[in-house]
């Protein structure tokens, strides 16, 4: 019997190969395993097990057609294949769409069926798939995802590799590097699981089990690999339906499940792999051969089984040295590039060139599914399979972000042809309805124990439009120094209207109004004291003193993250003079953490507020919450939110007249657009623009690094916008700076010209607040 | 105990598995009427802050996840070692190294406040002499009783809490995480274990495949370890 096995890569994060060969050794121990391999630098090819070696070039330089027919060949000679390589798995599919009975990897229909990240394959297992969205949506709602997932996230290729990414710039960056690398824009962010790792990994023949086990992770890489894990029987109420699967699937080979169990014991599964994986000698190890099952079932050849009491249900991983076959010494190592650290050993075979090339030939699609008979799309095996020299095959159609008309509406009062550039543009009617909704839902959740108010923090936008929209909406204005106190009072509100909160709230000294402020929260200890000490004096007055709390990852407001701060807290608080009403402020950006997070957070806060308030024995009779609120994540569903948080308030904290909600840049950010020109561009010999030069840069938009824009095109015979969809064409900002990219990749109308105005949406929060004058002479 | 996040001890040359039944008994019979660990309350604001303080930090630290998970920060921010008994709330979180009785303790009440049901729970458990040896030095350095210590086997507390019906996992509050209900023995392998408490319409809990009855040391079966 002979047996070919792929995958022998055995770095960090190893293939299966190596386990495969010793299980089968063990196995069959007269049968002849031939390793196979693409590069010299995988060190399995020395592993011992192997009596022949066939090394073949790496997938870049191979002549698929040869290989296919070489493969063929062995096949036909009565010799099996066992793949540990999911891109060969899929060539292999594309070359034998009807299968070939020594051929032990499953058909391209199995493959399409477990393709990720949907994996409709499982349907009937006993577990779910974690919430995913493909990143051919626009960015606008791939911001959505994260932020409704606490951006506890992870980008995944459409094969291999998976990122957390916590940011906006993050995700930005490695979308560029895995679209890069696996030659497709088809990537897409799933939602991160806390919990254990476990595995079922199963052997089948031509549709039907032949054994499964059940592995869960019990030590770990640092890349979340198997390190060590215990094996045992998989249990009944999920043998069963997987028995149908593979039934269903026709499969034919080693699979794992990858899955992860939550706190709650229900399981979700990551992904199938097609193939056996790098563990699988552990399930040897425990008296499950896996190989060998498929083998016995392929072949009839009875396996050896184990001795009795040989078998442990534990396994763990140690790192040996092989000695290097002496017909395959060591290559040398590439020079390191000048000033490069280390010598990347990632992908020796060539993988990233095979999947490079089996775009190219449509064995995967753009829709990530796997396709049987190439030969019908007269594939040359290196080619453009697709006919059609411009689009890069594994170019995802992507979609452009919905705009509110109201945006429209309002850009059309400009007159664009006169329209200095770069320029910002104040959406009068959008403005003004978001400011009548807040103004609204507050007055729907006031009743006749609590008030609830809105706050317009006026660091958010100082603009006098936005704050004079305020004081007509019946807002509060929340200031963060003097000047902005000034500010506020300069447009209408009075003192009594004013709150006054941060670290540097008394700048510059002489501003303080005379007359009593709504409110002042101290920042810390030393803060409290001024305070104390400002109504002792008689210099300040209000009608609420209090202290804004730290959230956890906050540097702002007085720490409680030890049980001597919390008592210092206390301590402090019974300070404060008893003739003025006692209140609590804590703000936390839920666009940096996350909606659900935020409204943990919110939860948290309370409970600390009910704990000071118990041991100060001070009631608290404001709240002021809010902060960093996302524009969509503030409208959509708010005031149901805002119902259930009044509630929750009052239940915790019985004292509480008063509610603040400063809802930040959810009202100023939609506010406000920064309109541009188009300066210079050059198109490819295709057609294809690739870098076009703006006369906006970062400094109109220091927010690009955190969030996205919905850019709108102006169609300058008809004057008519369209949204931007994802493209190719970077937009550089005018300044001579190599990081003043404002957009990194949109497509641009086949017909765009120079002078063309861009429309950046979302721009009226601290794009606008923190934007700055630079290479303006 | 359990040193899994810290001070490990891995030097050691040590024979595993010696404990026979009989010295499980022993062992059980040595520790039958060592009461699971409390902390006291002075009834003043000092320990009334300490409280609130583990409640609401331990709030804020699970995030959002399920009251079920366990709460790896006590063990994160205290290390395990030597405690004096008794000891207070206030002085228990002043204190930077905790034993396990001490962890187990606030575990126990912080799950508790979290809504999930907790009991006290006690464990016997092997490791060789070797680590006993280290162990009682740094103890009687401290010069705290060594009692929980007796040739290669330890006393240890934990918690066991419900997770639905009578079924409990039991978390090693020390080591920052669930016992493994399928045992091998061996170094670092639970003997005996008992669960303090008198829980309405259980006579018995579920532990994976272990019965379990509460208020009585029970020792603990092992899976083979070959099969």
């Amino acid at each position: 019997m002979k047996i070919y096995i792929s995958g022998l890569y055995s770095g960090t994060n190893p293939q299966p190969g190596v386990g495969i060969a010793r299980s089968l050794r063990e196995a069959f121990p007269r049968a002849t395993l031939v390793g196979v391999e693409y590069s010299n630098r995988c060190s399995g090819i020395h592993w011992p097990d192997f009596d022949e070696l066939w090394l073949q070039r790496p997938w870049e330089e191979l002549d698929l057609d040869a290989y296919a027919e070489d493969i063929r060949a062995a096949l036909d000679g009565g010799a099996l294949w066992i793949s540990g390589v999911d891109l060969e798995i899929m060539w292999l599919a594309s070359v034998f769409p009807e299968g070939h009975k020594n051929l032990l990897t499953p058909p391209p229909s199995a493959l399409r069926k477990i393709s990720k990240p949907a994996v409709e394959a499982h349907r009937g297992l006993p577990l779910k798939v974690p919430t995913f969205i493909p990143t051919d949506r626009s960015d606008w709602e791939l911001h959505a995802f994260c932020r409704q997932h606490g951006w506890k996230v992870w980008l995944k290729g459409p094969y291999y590799e998976a990122v957390r990414t916590p940011t906006w710039d993050s995700f930005e960056r490695v979308r560029m590097l895995l679209s890069r690398a696996w030659s497709t824009e088809r990537l897409f962010l799933q939602t991160h699981v806390t919990g254990y790792e476990e595995s079922v990994c199963f052997a089948a023949y031509r549709g039907e089990l032949a054994g499964s086990v059940y592995m869960r992770k019990r030590e770990l890489t640092e890349e979340g690999k198997t390190w060590a894990g215990d094996v045992t029987e998989v249990p009944e109420e999920f043998t069963a339906p997987l028995r149908r699967m593979v039934k269903e699937l026709n499969w034919t080979g080693g699979a794992e499940l990858e899955m992860v169990r939550d706190t709650g014991g229900q399981l979700w599964l990551l992904e199938c792999n097609p193939r056996f994986p790098a563990w699988i000698y552990g399930s040897s190890i425990a008296g499950q051969n896996l190989p060998a099952l498929l083998v016995e079932s392929a072949t009839g050849v009875m396996a050896r089984r184990a001795t009795d009491g040989a078998a442990c249900e534990e396994f763990t991983r140690v790192v040996l040295e092989v000695p290097v076959r002496p017909q395959f010494p060591l290559p040398s190592l590439p020079e390191p590039f000048p000033g490069g650290v280390g010598h990347s050993m990632k992908h020796p075979s060539g993988t990233l060139a095979l999947a490079e090339r089996l775009h190219k030939m449509r064995v995967i699609e753009t829709d990530g599914e796997v396709h049987g008979d190439i030969s019908a799309r007269g594939n040359n095996g290196n080619g453009n399979g697709n006919g059609n020299g411009h689009r890069p095959a594994a170019r995802a159609a992507n979609t452009a972000p919905a705009v509110p008309p109201s945006f429209l509406k309002d850009l059309e009062t400009y007159d664009f042809d006169e329209a200095e550039t770069p320029g910002w543009l104040f959406l009068d009617t959008t403005a003004a309805s978001l400011f009548r909704r807040a103004s609204d839902i507050a007055s729907g959740l006031t009743n006749s124990s609590v008030k609830v108010t809105n706050a317009y923090s006026i660091k958010t936008n100082p603009d006098e439009r936005l704050v004079r929209l305020a004081k007509e909406s019946g807002f509060l204005a929340e200031a963060i120094s003097l000047l902005e106190v000034q500010k506020a009072l300069k447009v209408g509100f009075k003192p009594e209207q004013v709150i006054l909160n941060g670290p540097g709230k008394w700048w510059p000294e002489g501003l303080l109004p005379k007359a009593p402020l709504h409110a002042v929260f101290s920042d810390s200890i030393a803060d409290l004291r001024r305070v104390v000490a400002g109504f002792e004096s008689g210099e300040l007055r209000a009608k609420i003193a209090g202290v804004r709390l730290r959230a956890h990852g906050s540097r702002f407001g007085i720490p409680v993250d030890s049980p001597e701060a919390l008592q210092k807290l206390v301590a402090a608080v019974e300070l404060l003079p008893r003739d003025v009403a006692f209140g609590v402020h804590f703000h936390m950006a839920s666009s940096n953490i996350g909606v659900r997070q935020w409204w943990h957070l919110y939860e948290s806060m309370l409970r600390w507020c009910r704990s000071v308030e118990t041991l100060a024995g001070r009631r608290i009779e404001c709240l002021d919450v809010g902060g960093g609120w996302f524009p969509d994540d503030w409208h959509v569903d708010s005031a149901d939110q805002f119902a259930s948080a009044v509630a929750s308030a009052r239940k915790m904290l019985p004292g509480v007249a008063e509610v603040v909600s400063e809802p930040g840049k959810a009202l100023a950010q939609p506010s406000m657009a920064l309109a541009m020109r188009l300066l210079e561009f050059e198109r490819s010999k295709d057609g294809e623009i690739k870098e076009a030069v703006v006369d906006g840069s970062i400094a109109e938009l220091p927010m690009h690094f955190f969030q996205p824009h919905r850019i709108l095109h102006r169609d300058a015979r008809t004057g008519r916008f369209n949204a931007l969809a994802r493209g190719e064409t970077q937009l550089w900002g005018r300044l001579c700076m190599e990081h003043d990219v404002v957009a990194l990749g949109v497509e641009l109308p086949k017909d765009v010209a120079r002078g063309d105005v861009l429309v950046f949406c979302d721009a009226g929060a601290y794009d606008r607040s923190m934007s700055y004058v630079f290479g303006r002479g | 105990m359990s040193l899994a996040e810290g001070n490990e001890i891995m030097n050691e040359l040590m024979v595993v598995g010696g404990a026979d039944l009989a010295g499980a008994r022993a062992a059980i019979e040595r520790w039958e009427s060592c009461p699971a660990s409390t902390i006291t309350h002075h009834g003043r604001l000092c320990c009334r802050v300490a409280r609130e303080w583990v409640f609401a930090a331990d709030y804020a630290q699970l995030n959002g996840e399920h009251p079920l998970t366990g709460p790896r920060w006590i063990r994160q921010r205290y290390t395990w070692g030597p405690s004096r008994w008794p000891i207070s709330w206030c002085e228990a979180v002043e204190r930077k190294t905790l034993d396990c009785g001490a962890l187990a303790a606030i575990t126990h009440e912080v799950f508790a406040a979290r809504g999930v049901t907790s009991y006290p729970a006690q464990f016997i458990q092997q490791y060789s002499e070797v680590s006993a040896r280290h162990w009682r030095k740094k103890w009687e350095g401290d010069e705290v009783p060594t009692n929980w210590i007796s040739d290669d086997l330890i006393y240890h507390e934990g918690c066991a809490v419900v997770t639905g019906g009578d079924e409990i996992k039991v978390w090693d509050s020390s080591a920052g995480w669930w016992v493994n209900p399928k045992q091998f023995g061996g170094y670092g392998g639970l003997l005996a274990l008992r669960v303090c408490g008198s829980p309405p319409d259980v006579s018995s809990f579920k532990w994976g495949e272990h019965r379990v009855a509460p208020n009585r040391w029970q020792q603990i079966e092992t899976a083979p370890v070959r099969r």
